[in-house]
């Protein structure tokens, strides 16, 4: 959640002296580059830290009504799918930033792999979190008190 | 395997994913990458193109419009707001559901996202509501309907996602929502007065108390202002028009109106910064999916079925365009949505000739009601959750509601020149006028 505010606060600090640097006629190009870089490291900071508070956006909650053997195998489905989509960010992601160490941004010429790295990085800690959850499942269950809302909502 | 069978597979694998409970964006990821495997592209590529799909200047906008609301919301400055509604329409019958749309509308021109609304009318206005006996359904599917007036009247996220995406003016796609925006909102007033629960009867507030909300809602009334006039002006890009804003609240409403909420801000800035990575997670696996679709030739077995019904129709094309996007809407978010079908709807804009930034408001306004409709009707589903009912009872209670909507749908397609009479008058390069060589004025195609 820190990276998450550091980077927001950065996107921030960088439009802002962006528009106050470009208003007083002395523009400082580099900041946008850095707004960009914020932005993307953001996003895929927000994404790993959404994964391990489940603050993702859901198309269905099925699995909040179900219990028991069931529920613990599609929950444990779910994480594989999730581990996998970040075995690939990882692994194609590296190769990714190592390729992009060739590639620069104009016009200062910084490396896309400054950007482009977030992805592996961001890939890793969602692999971790999804093995936390999936150990976390199989030992002591996947219900949370949320839970509790969906069965009241069953029973009315 | 034939391209057909890789978009079926594809397009099943999202939607069993998705249903199974994997986030939105894992689960189109992980159909993209399956799909992948059937087709000559590297695995590096589709990787690479997830990241692309977020690199666009346009979408640095959202983080802002998700800021202003978050910090109205959490440094309580929207009570203004609310009370301004309730002086002005809550004398009305069924007073407090008039001021849950007054008020959405006015938090529209603020926040660019349903969510915020949502959350704010819920723990405000809601238990106010739930006192005068409106019934949590109704109350439920008011909030949830008032609540997608964020995404039409500016600043609107989906009209960013949408003008980044689709190559159209953000400025143009924001004035354009402002005629669906009020219309939502005059239906769902009508609505309530004539259709909805009573509550109870209040006496009209006289002038005085007038002239003390509007005094007292006047500063945080300022920010459509800042945003839509700096655009309009060319001062702002819309990512600059959002930073003044959220600059605004922090250096002048916050100190003024509560001091106390200096100290929360670092928390503000975490939850925003892990907020605005939700929408943009969508993006980026949806553009991924976008492309695929693309390779696989899906724009074009769209666009010629409904070619095949339709032919070069403008009307015709837009009205199965919007039967395809209740649809979609139905069970996918917005904002994977438009990204997905970006390459389908560029295609029947060209071949109908019709505006790109008609067309983008006529897909928003389609998707803003897929927001209300189940199974995945995000607002409505937030709503149940926050008033505390079943989101069926919420479900059925929104389907007189689905009305307001239709109509707007509709009023979108067929009136084109009432649409898009604002952005042709404030900002005509946006809608394809250019200047006339011959003396003042533009000329419009």
């Amino acid at each position: 959640m820190l990276a998450c505010g550091i980077c927001i606060a950065g996107f921030t600090l960088c439009v802002f002296f962006d528009v106050v640097t470009r208003s007083i006629g002395m523009p400082w190009l580099w900041l946008q580059q850095a707004t960009t870089a914020f932005f993307a490291w953001g996003v895929f900071v927000g994404t790993a830290v959404a994964t391990r508070r489940h603050d993702h956006i859901y198309l269905a909650e099925i699995t909040k009504r179900m219990t028991g053997a069931r529920r613990t195998v599609i929950e444990t489905i779910n994480r594989l799918v999730v581990f996998v989509v970040a075995c690939f960010m990882v692994w194609f992601g590296t190769r990714n930033a190592i390729l992009d160490l060739g590639s620069f941004r104009m016009p200062w010429l910084i490396p896309l792999t400054v950007y482009t790295g977030i992805v592996p990085i961001s890939g890793a800690l969602i692999m971790l979190f999804a093995v936390e959850q999936m150990v976390n499942g199989l030992k002591y269950g996947y219900e949370g008190p949320e839970d509790n809302e969906f069965q009241a909502e069953r029973a009315a | 395997m034939s391209e057909t069978a890789i978009l079926v597979l594809m397009a099943g694998l999202f939607l069993l994913f998705g249903y199974m409970g994997v986030p939105v964006a894992f689960a189109i990821m992980a159909a993209v990458l399956a799909a992948t495997a059937f087709t000559p592209i590297s695995y590096q590529s589709m990787i690479g193109q997830m990241f692309h799909g977020i690199d666009a200047e346009t979408l640095l906008a959202i983080p802002f419009f998700l800021m202003v609301g978050e910090l109205m919301t959490s440094a309580d400055v929207t009570q203004r707001m609310i009370r301004l509604a309730q002086v002005l329409v809550g004398h009305l019958r069924g007073g407090l559901a008039q001021v849950v749309t007054l008020f959405s509308m006015f938090f529209a021109g603020i926040s660019g996202s349903s969510a915020a609304d949502v959350a704010v009318l819920s723990r405000s206005i809601a238990p106010e509501m739930d006192k005068e006996g409106y019934g949590r359904a109704f109350i439920a599917a008011l909030i949830a309907s008032a609540s997608t007036i964020a995404n039409l009247i500016p600043p609107s996220i989906m009209a960013v996602v949408y003008g980044a995406t689709g190559n159209v003016s953000i400025g143009g796609l924001f004035l354009a929502g402002v005629v669906p925006g009020v219309m939502i909102g005059i239906g769902l007033m009508i609505y309530s007065y004539f259709f909805g629960p009573i509550g109870t009867m209040k006496k009209r507030a006289n002038l005085c108390d007038v002239y003390l909300a509007a005094r007292g809602a006047a500063l945080p009334m300022v920010i459509p202002v800042i945003i839509m006039g700096g655009i309009l002006t060319g001062w702002f890009t819309p990512t600059e028009a959002g930073m003044v804003a959220a600059v605004y609240i922090l250096v002048v409403l916050i100190p003024i109106y509560n001091r106390q909420h200096i100290w929360r801000l670092p928390a503000d800035f975490m939850y925003t910064g892990l907020l605005y990575a939700l929408p943009l997670a969508l993006v980026a696996g949806a553009s991924a999916f976008g492309w695929m679709l693309a390779y696989l030739r899906g724009p074009d077995m769209v666009a010629d079925s409904i070619q095949h019904y339709a032919g070069t129709d403008p009307r015709m094309i837009m009205l199965l365009l919007v039967l395809l996007f209740v649809i979609v809407g139905d069970f996918i978010d917005a904002v994977p949505a438009i990204i997905i079908f970006m390459p389908i709807i560029n295609k029947l804009t060209q071949l109908g000739d019709i505006n790109s930034v008609h067309m983008g408001v006529v897909i928003i306004t389609t998707l803003v009601f897929g927001l209300l409709t189940p199974p995945y009707g995000l607002a409505l589903l937030i709503a149940a959750k926050f008033v505390g009912v079943p989101f069926y009872r919420a479900m059925f209670r929104s389907f007189p509601l689905y009305v307001v909507f239709f109509i707007t749908i509709a009023f979108t397609v067929l009136f084109p020149e009432v649409v898009l009479w604002l952005p042709k008058t404030l900002l005509p390069e946006s809608v394809g006028c250019f200047k006339n060589p011959s003396g003042a004025g533009y000329i419009c195609p």
